[in-house]
C-alpha cells in the first residue's frame, strides 16, 4: 500500500457532560481518501466524537490535529472551512434562501468572489436536480432535498474532509435513496469522510473501515468484509446480531 | 345624545381645546416614541449580554438579572415617581426628558426578556451549521440568529411598544400636560364642565394611534414570514 497522508490524528480524546463521561480516550486516525463508516449503540457517543473533531463541542481532554496541526480555538475557524460537516437535521439557515445558504460562507471567508460562488452554487445545484429551487427558502424544501442542498453547501467550500452525522437518520424511506446516491457519489470523487450511520448495507458498501464505539471508546475496527462478517468481539457480534 | 353631540361640536370648533387636545397627544407620542426608542436599543444591550457567553461578562450578567426582576417587580406609577421625586428632583430638569428615561428604563426590562426569548428560541443546529462552515461567531450571529431572532419577537414587541403608549396616561400623575391630562383639563368646571365628550375623544386618539401600529406590526410580519413559505 502505498504511503497515504494523514489528514486527521485524535489522539486520547475524552469529552464528559458534567459527571456523564462520554468519550473515553479515543485514538483514531484518518487517512488521505479513507471512507470511515463509525456504527455503535445509541448514546454511545458517534455524534459527540464528530462533534469534538470540528469543536461544536469542546474537548474535556486530548488532541484533534489536522493536516498535522494541532486545533485550537484560535484556529478552528479556519479548520472547519477545511472539515466540512452535514447534520442529521440538515440545518439549512431558515432565513435565507437555497442560494445564500450555498454562498454565504464561502463569500464571507474569501474563498470565492460573489460571481464564482453563484456559478459553482448553480453548477452543484443543477448536478442534483435542484436549480429549480435556487431562490426558494429551506421550509419549501422536502427532508430529501434539504439533505442534498446541506450536502453540496458542505462542498461549497471544498473540504478536504467531511464528516457526516447521520444523515438519512431524519428522512422519509422514498427521500434516503437520493441521499444515500449523493453521498456515494462525492465519496466515489475521493472525497475523505467519516460517517456515522445506521444504515449497514450503505455501510458495507461505502466503508473503507468501519470503526465501532461503545461507552466511548473504540472497540473494534476494521474492513467492512472484517468487520460484518467476522467480527471479534463480542459486543460487535451482539450488535451485529442485533441490526443485520 | 344631543348633549353628547353638541358637546363633540363645541370640543371641534373651540381653537383652545383642540389645541390643548393636540398638545397633550403631542407630548404622548413624543414620550412614547423616545421610550420605545431608547427601551429598545437598552433592552437590545441587556439580552445580548445575558446571553453572550464572555466569562468576564459574569458581573454584568447579575446587574441586569436583578434590574430586570426589580423592573418587573414594582408599578410603573411608583418608578415614575422615583425618576420625578427622587432621581431627577433636580431643579429645572425638563420633565419630559424624565418621564421618557422613566418610560425606557421600564420598557428596556421588558423588552430585553423579549429579544432574550427571542435569541434563545432559534435552533443551535441555526448557528452550529453556520460555524461548522467556519464562519465567525460574529456573523453567525448578525446574519443567522439576529434575523430568526427578529422574527420571532416581532409581534410580542408590537405589544411593548402599544403597552408603553398608553402607559403614558400616568404621566398625568405628576402633572404633565399629555392626552390624558388634556381630556380631564378640557372637561374640568372650568372649561365645558362634562368629561364624557373629551374623555371620548381621547379614547379614540389612543384607539387610532393603537390600531394603526397593530396594522403596522401586521405588515411587518407578513413581510419577514416569506420565508417560511416561499416556493
Ligand atoms: N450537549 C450535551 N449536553 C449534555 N449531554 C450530552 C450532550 N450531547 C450529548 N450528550 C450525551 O452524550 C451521550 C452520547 O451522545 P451522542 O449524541 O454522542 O451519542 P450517539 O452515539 O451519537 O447516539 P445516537 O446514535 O443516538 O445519535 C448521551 O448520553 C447524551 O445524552
Ligand atoms: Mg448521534
Amino acid at each position: 500500500m502505498p504511503e497515504r497522508r494523514l489528514e486527521i490524528s485524535v489522539r486520547g480524546l475524552k469529552k464528559s457532560f458534567g459527571d456523564n463521561k462520554v468519550l473515553n480516550g479515543i485514538d483514531f486516525d484518518l487517512y488521505d481518501g479513507e471512507k470511515v463508516v463509525v456504527l455503535g449503540p445509541s448514546g454511545s457517543g458517534k455524534s459527540t466524537f464528530l462533534r469534538c473533531i470540528n469543536r461544536l463541542e469542546e474537548p474535556t481532554a486530548g488532541e484533534v490535529f489536522f493536516d498535522d496541526t494541532l486545533i485550537t480555538d484560535k484556529n478552528i475557524q479556519a479548520m472547519r472551512g477545511k472539515i466540512g460537516m452535514v447534520f442529521q437535521h440538515f440545518n439549512l439557515i431558515n432565513n435565507l434562501s437555497v442560494m445564500e445558504n450555498l454562498t454565504l460562507a464561502p463569500v464571507k471567508l474569501h474563498k470565492f468572489s460573489a460571481d464564482e460562488a453563484d456559478a459553482k452554487a448553480r453548477k452543484l445545484l443543477k448536478h442534483i436536480g435542484l436549480l429549480n429551487k435556487v431562490d426558494s427558502f429551506p421550509a419549501s424544501l422536502s427532508g430529501g432535498q434539504k439533505q442534498r442542498v446541506a450536502i453540496i453547501r458542505a462542498l461549497m467550500m471544498e473540504p478536504k474532509v467531511l464528516l457526516f452525522d447521520e444523515p438519512t437518520s431524519a428522512l422519509d424511506p422514498e427521500s434516503i435513496g437520493d441521499v444515500l446516491s449523493l453521498i456515494h457519489e462525492v465519496v466515489n470523487n475521493g472525497m475523505t469522510t467519516i460517517i456515522v450511520t445506521h444504515e449497514m448495507n450503505f455501510a458495507r458498501e461505502i466503508a473503507s473501515r468501519v470503526v465501532f464505539i461503545d461507552k466511548g471508546r473504540i472497540i473494534e475496527e476494521g474492513t467492512p468484509s472484517q468487520f460484518f462478517s467476522h467480527p471479534k468481539t463480542p459486543r460487535v457480534k451482539e450488535f451485529l446480531g442485533k441490526v443485520l | 345624545m344631543d348633549n353628547f353631540f353638541s358637546k363633540l361640536a363645541e370640543l371641534f370648533t373651540t381653537p383652545e381645546y383642540i389645541d390643548s387636545l393636540l398638545h397633550g397627544f403631542l407630548l404622548t407620542l413624543q414620550i412614547a416614541f423616545f421610550a420605545v426608542l431608547i427601551g429598545f436599543v437598552l433592552g437590545l444591550i441587556i439580552a445580548l449580554v445575558e446571553t453572550g457567553k464572555s466569562k468576564w461578562l459574569a458581573p454584568l450578567r447579575f446587574v441586569f438579572r436583578v434590574y430586570v426582576t426589580v423592573i418587573r417587580g414594582t408599578p410603573m406609577a411608583l418608578q415614575l415617581f422615583i425618576m420625578f421625586f427622587v432621581i431627577f428632583a433636580i431643579r429645572d430638569f425638563p420633565q419630559v426628558v424624565t418621564a421618557i428615561l422613566a418610560f425606557a428604563f421600564n420598557s428596556a426590562a421588558y423588552c430585553s426578556e423579549i429579544i432574550r426569548g427571542g435569541i434563545l428560541s432559534v435552533d443551535t443546529g441555526q448557528t452550529e451549521a453556520g460555524l461548522a462552515l467556519g464562519l465567525p461567531y460574529r456573523t453567525v450571529f448578525l446574519k443567522i440568529v439576529m434575523p430568526q431572532a427578529i422574527k420571532n419577537i416581532i409581534p410580542a414587541l408590537g405589544n411593548e411598544v402599544i403597552t408603553v403608549i398608553k402607559e403614558t396616561a400616568i404621566v398625568s400623575m405628576v402633572g404633565m400636560y399629555d392626552l390624558n391630562m388634556a381630556a380631564k383639563d378640557i372637561g374640568s368646571g372650568q372649561n365645558m364642565a362634562s368629561y364624557v365628550v373629551p374623555m371620548f375623544v381621547a379614547a379614540l386618539f389612543y384607539l387610532a394611534v393603537v390600531y394603526l401600529i397593530t396594522v403596522i406590526i401586521k405588515i411587518v410580519e407578513k413581510r419577514m414570514r416569506r420565508s417560511d413559505a416561499r416556493a
